[in-house]
């Protein structure tokens, strides 16, 4: 296939291509998609996928310019997919992160794509995965996943990532008891941004909030440590001790092959997940094509059978075709 | 909202509904701003106002009336028209010719790099020299633009916020080596740079140090320059960029605590500095709203000054300069714009301005002609000498519903005007971006309700022209301009004492990290010779330079459209785009060069996205190598470019060339909007641009010619 050479070779307009191939929601284009995505599986890259995730206004776009600014400057080929929402009313999307990384967005060493969410429970779009993929085929050495919004997206996001991080803000402390559960277990880093300025003393403190909030999560032996680091994104603080950090994860990571267990995982999830969507839309043509939903419901609003009845005969009746 | 209970009003209002049939109670109707507007207001309306004193005449506190005593009937207002032309030759000129025909003072329109610190020689620049403005780079091309002006009896008025520091002392130096003292200088200059973090985008540090630089020149000039405005605090450009009247009053006069208390921090009396501020404010359309917010203003800031403890009259009273409103002008049908400058002209003389610009009509196609400026000018002196408006001071006072308006105004703004000062004032609010937010809301608003129809505009959604007329407008080559800047910058370079420059910048560097005044610094530079370039990144090394976030509103513009046929239309559109293609079309919406304007392309991106597309948003200032990158990367349909400085002549061929040299292949189609003369548009065609949308557009018409133009490309494709 002409385009997995071209995307191999780095072709900026290929691997853009691919991206928009792989996120259709096209039946015939999710076809060509699995076939590309299985080719370019046997050419696999050298990437570390490294998911950034934060509540609104904790600065990640601006973390991620500083910070990938950073690492172009060193030399490290950097892809950025970055996931905004789309309006529930419209479907539409505004997607602006490009605003808030002006300089690396120039950078001939970067891509960076933004996908809308398309009303995707887990802030993860569809075709995320896939696009990580077509990147680090294209040589990308480090892929940053950004997500929005906190919640069920890191979850989603912790599928598809070898190193998850969570930004916050000074002072985000006093809400950790009510996300604790869900977090500390994911995140491998966590970073708390705008340690500058009036925020210094905040941001300290509220690092040190989070390293006792860690301390409690009782984690098995042979994990690499979760940390917990002060950064400031205006001031391009910080980000030596990030990359170190990443690094350090991994390659501790490698050596008790946990990194490898947790690759292995992230792909018998992603296969179960295919198989899924694949049953599903079979149904749903099913359900589509035999129509038998609406003739019973309007039985059961008429009193003739009751819910549950109806819901096995549909069941039974959907089974059997 | 008082009630008048007298036995003449309740006939009135049966006479009312009988003529009417509708229900007093609904015959109101709601301006932008929010307020209320009556059938019929009566003098319970004016009894136990707010913030008006019904007693006060013109002269005394609180002013509302008129920052003098005598007005216009002693000396009418200075007819100042704002000008700038490509070279310093050509504006001289055009400002030799403006004073023989009677008009009073100067005002200087720069071109964007001079704005934003570049020199006409940066790469960055390439598109932007001599456009919408006069382009300086030095010392010599400033004493060009004021070469037999004799600056110690010419009162000149600086649009400069940005590099206010090197185009001040080019200035001051000008003005020196002419043998003017700058103890003698008089004019003002607009070193307004809130706003620009808000609505005009032409600002070159970050916030904090950028309000030391206004500090620093308020401080200086308070001490070395008596006859000279040190700061001319703008809500035009706020409502050019789509700003209520509300919002308008009440963010300036926000602005202005602001710089009051950069000022205090510098250890200044407050009425050494306070009598030399001065205001600036846009005048549009909505005739009585605009009289009584000048009015406002002169009430509000007379409370704010007495609260920070002025002592001095001169000190509380607002001085301002107006200009009719450039957004208010249409491409459609342009010689209505005279007619619509006239009115507006009408509405800041009856609200007691001290100066006025008055727009050419010609202005939202391109830079006025030396016709259609002499039009401008002429509607100014027949207001002064033919229609009597100058006899009696502050004629509508008095009015039940100019002094109901003025106080209601009063009241709107200085909610919000406590809202900023709880957010810890307007430095702070505008590091948190909200009132560029509010800014924009208020615009997709006023945009949904002409594309709506709700809100007539003639000769563009409604009584429309079918014989458009051709208008002649001024062209300028951009790139004859640049070389000869270019010329210049050299000779200069080659022929000036290098050590002495390096010397003076880097004590300017000192400076800056000392924490002293940079102005005097500035100075010294700018006479050995360092460029306005120079200056600038001397202190970029300092503060680095300035990229603002960008947040976007959602949901504002589809809001009018509940039910509305040609939007359903346009959104069913997008849908059937999207079953057929697997996604959404996708548009990336630009500006390229330095142009900051950018509320045009905000009410494009979310429009678009209320109609279901998903719209990419590219940063200000971007190169169109740049946008090329990011188009191809996110595999966007379309771009729409939007220009209002006149650089896409230049910028978008060059756009083409990149697309082409990223991806050969590429189907990207390229729309442009904004302001564009006709005569461009063959030579945007040819360069395969898809679609031009001028000034007016209907933006649900625009959104269906555009998912129609990329779905043509597609099925040519297939």
């Amino acid at each position: 296939m002409q385009l997995v050479e071209k995307i191999i070779k780095g072709e900026r307009a290929a691997i853009a291509k691919a991206i928009t191939l792989v996120e259709s929601s096209r039946e015939n284009d999710k076809k060509e998609s699995r076939k590309l995505i299985s080719e370019l599986l046997n050419k696999p890259g050298k990437s570390i996928r490294v998911g950034f995730s934060g509540p609104p206004g904790v600065g990640k776009s601006t973390f991620i310019e500083s910070f990938g600014r950073y690492l172009v400057e060193k030399n490290y080929k950097l892809g950025i997919l970055a996931i905004d929402p789309s309006s529930q009313i419209t479907g539409g999307s505004i997607l602006g992160d490009k605003t808030r990384m002006i300089e690396i967005s120039k950078n001939p060493n970067t891509f960076i794509r933004s996908t809308p969410s398309r009303g995707s429970l887990g802030g993860i779009s569809i075709g995320t995965r896939e696009a990580s993929i077509i990147l680090d085929a294209a040589g990308y050495d480090f892929i940053f996943i950004e997500t929005v919004g906190v919640g069920q997206s890191e979850i989603m996001a912790t599928n598809l990532v070898d190193i998850f991080s969570l930004i916050v803000g000074p002072g985000s402390g006093d809400e950790l008891q009510g996300i604790k559960k869900g977090i500390t277990e994911y995140a491998d880093i966590f970073i708390v941004n705008k340690n500058d300025g009036d925020l210094k003393s905040e941001a300290s403190k509220t690092a040190s909030d989070y390293k006792s909030a860690i301390s409690y999560y009782k984690k098995s032996n042979d994990t690499a440590d979760k940390e917990v680091l002060l950064v400031s994104a205006i001031e391009q603080t910080g980000m030596e001790k990030v990359i170190e950090t990443i690094k350090n994860i991994v390659s501790q990571n490698k050596k008790n092959k946990n990194f490898d267990e947790r690759r292995a995982k992230q792909f018998n999830y992603w296969i179960e997940e295919e198989v899924r969507e694949i049953i599903q839309f079979n149904i749903q043509k099913k359900i589509k094509a035999d129509g038998s939903i609406s003739k019973f419901s309007q039985k059961v609003m008429d009193g003739k059978i009751q819910m549950f009845e109806a819901i096995e005969a549909i069941t039974k009746n959907l089974q059997s075709k | 909202m008082k009630t008048n209970n007298s036995d003449n009003y309740t006939k009135w209002q049966k006479s009312f509904e009988r003529e009417t049939k509708i229900d007093l109670n609904e015959a109101s109707s709601e301006t932008d701003e929010g307020i209320e507007i009556k059938p019929v207001y009566t003098k319970a309306d004016i009894e136990n106002l707010s913030f008006v004193d019904n007693d006060s005449l013109p002269g005394q506190l609180p002013y509302t009336r008129g920052p003098k005593a005598s007005m216009y009937t002693n000396r009418p207002w200075t007819i100042r028209q704002y000008a700038g032309f490509s070279t310093a030759e050509e504006s001289n000129d055009f400002y030799k010719k403006n004073l023989k025909s009677g008009q009073k003072g100067l005002s200087v329109a720069f071109d964007l790099p001079t704005h934003r610190g570049y020199d006409s020689d940066d790469d960055l620049v390439m598109g932007d020299v001599g456009k919408a403005g006069v382009a300086i780079d030095t010392v010599e091309d400033m004493k060009i633009l004021f070469n037999d002006i004799p600056l110690d009896q010419m009162s000149v008025s600086m649009t400069m916020n940005g590099a206010v520091l090197p185009v001040l002392s080019s200035f001051i130096v000008a003005g020196e080596e002419q043998n003017v003292n700058k103890n003698l200088l008089s004019g003002t200059i607009q070193n307004d740079i809130l706003k620009e973090f808000m609505v005009r985008n032409t600002y070159i540090y970050p916030p904090d140090p950028s309000m030391k630089i206004v500090a620093d020149i308020i401080e200086f000039t308070s001490k070395e320059m008596p006859k000279f405005n040190s700061i001319s605090i703008s809500g035009y450009h706020m409502q050019e960029a789509g700003a209520d009247n509300v919002l308008e009053l009440a963010y300036t006069l926000a602005d202005g605590m602001e710089y009051v208390r950069a000022a205090l921090s510098k250890g200044l009396d407050i009425d050494d500095f306070a009598p030399r501020l001065s205001f600036f404010f846009a005048i549009g359309t909505d005739f009585f709203m605009e009289i009584a917010k000048l009015r406002a203003a002169r009430t509000l800031w007379y409370k704010i000054m007495k609260d920070f403890g002025a002592k001095n009259e001169k000190s509380m009273i607002l001085r301002t300069h107006c200009q009719t409103s450039g957004v208010s002008l249409t491409e459609k049908d342009p010689y209505n714009n005279i007619i619509r400058t006239s009115y507006e002209a009408l509405s800041a003389i009856l609200g007691g301005t001290q100066s006025l610009h008055t727009n050419s009509f010609d202005e939202a196609i391109a830079l006025p002609t030396d016709e259609s400026a002499r039009i401008a000018r002429n509607t100014q002196l027949i207001l002064q000498n033919e229609t009597g408006v100058t006899n009696t001071v502050d004629p509508l006072a008095g009015s039940y519903f100019i002094e109901s308006l003025t106080d209601e105004l009063s009241k709107k703004a200085w909610e919000i005007i406590e809202e900023i000062e709880s957010l810890g004032g307007m430095t702070k609010a505008v590091k948190a971006g909200v009132p560029k937010l509010k800014i924009e809301e208020s615009a997709t608003k006023k945009q949904a309700k002409v594309d709506s129809g709700s809100r007539v505009v003639v000769g563009v959604n409604k009584f429309k022209n079918p014989k458009e007329p051709k208008v002649d407008v001024r062209v300028i080559d951009n790139n004859k301009v640049r070389d000869d800047q270019i010329k210049k910058i050299n000779d200069i370079k080659a022929s000036r004492d290098q050590k002495a420059v390096d010397e003076s910048l880097a004590k300017l560097v000192n400076a800056a990290k000392e924490d002293s005044n940079l102005l005097a610094c500035s100075i010294d530079a700018i006479k050995k010779r360092a460029t306005v370039g120079e200056v600038s990144k001397a202190l970029e090394q300092v503060y680095g330079r300035h990229f603002a976030t960008s947040l976007s509103v959602s949901g504002v513009y589809g809001k009018h459209f509940e039910g509305d046929e040609d939007f359903m239309n346009v959104t069913k559109k997008v849908n059937i785009f999207e079953e057929e293609n697997g996604r959404r079309p996708r548009v990336l919406v630009v500006k390229m060069g330095q142009d900051g304007h950018d509320r045009g392309a905000k009410i494009v991106a979310t429009s678009f996205a209320d109609m279901g597309f998903d719209v990419d948003m590219g940063p200000l200032f971007q190169s169109p190598k740049d946008v090329a990158k990011d188009a191809i990367e996110n595999d966007v349909h379309a771009i729409g470019v939007s220009t209002l400085a006149a650089g896409h002549k230049t910028l978008v061929p060059e756009l083409m060339k990149s697309l082409k040299e990223i991806d050969p292949k590429s189907k990207i189609i390229v729309f442009v909007g904004g302001v564009i003369p006709e005569q461009d548009y063959d030579f945007l065609y040819k360069n395969n641009i898809s679609a031009i949308f001028g000034p007016g557009s209907n933006i649900i018409e625009s959104a269906e010619k555009v998912i129609d133009l990329i779905s043509d490309k597609i099925h040519k494709n297939n």
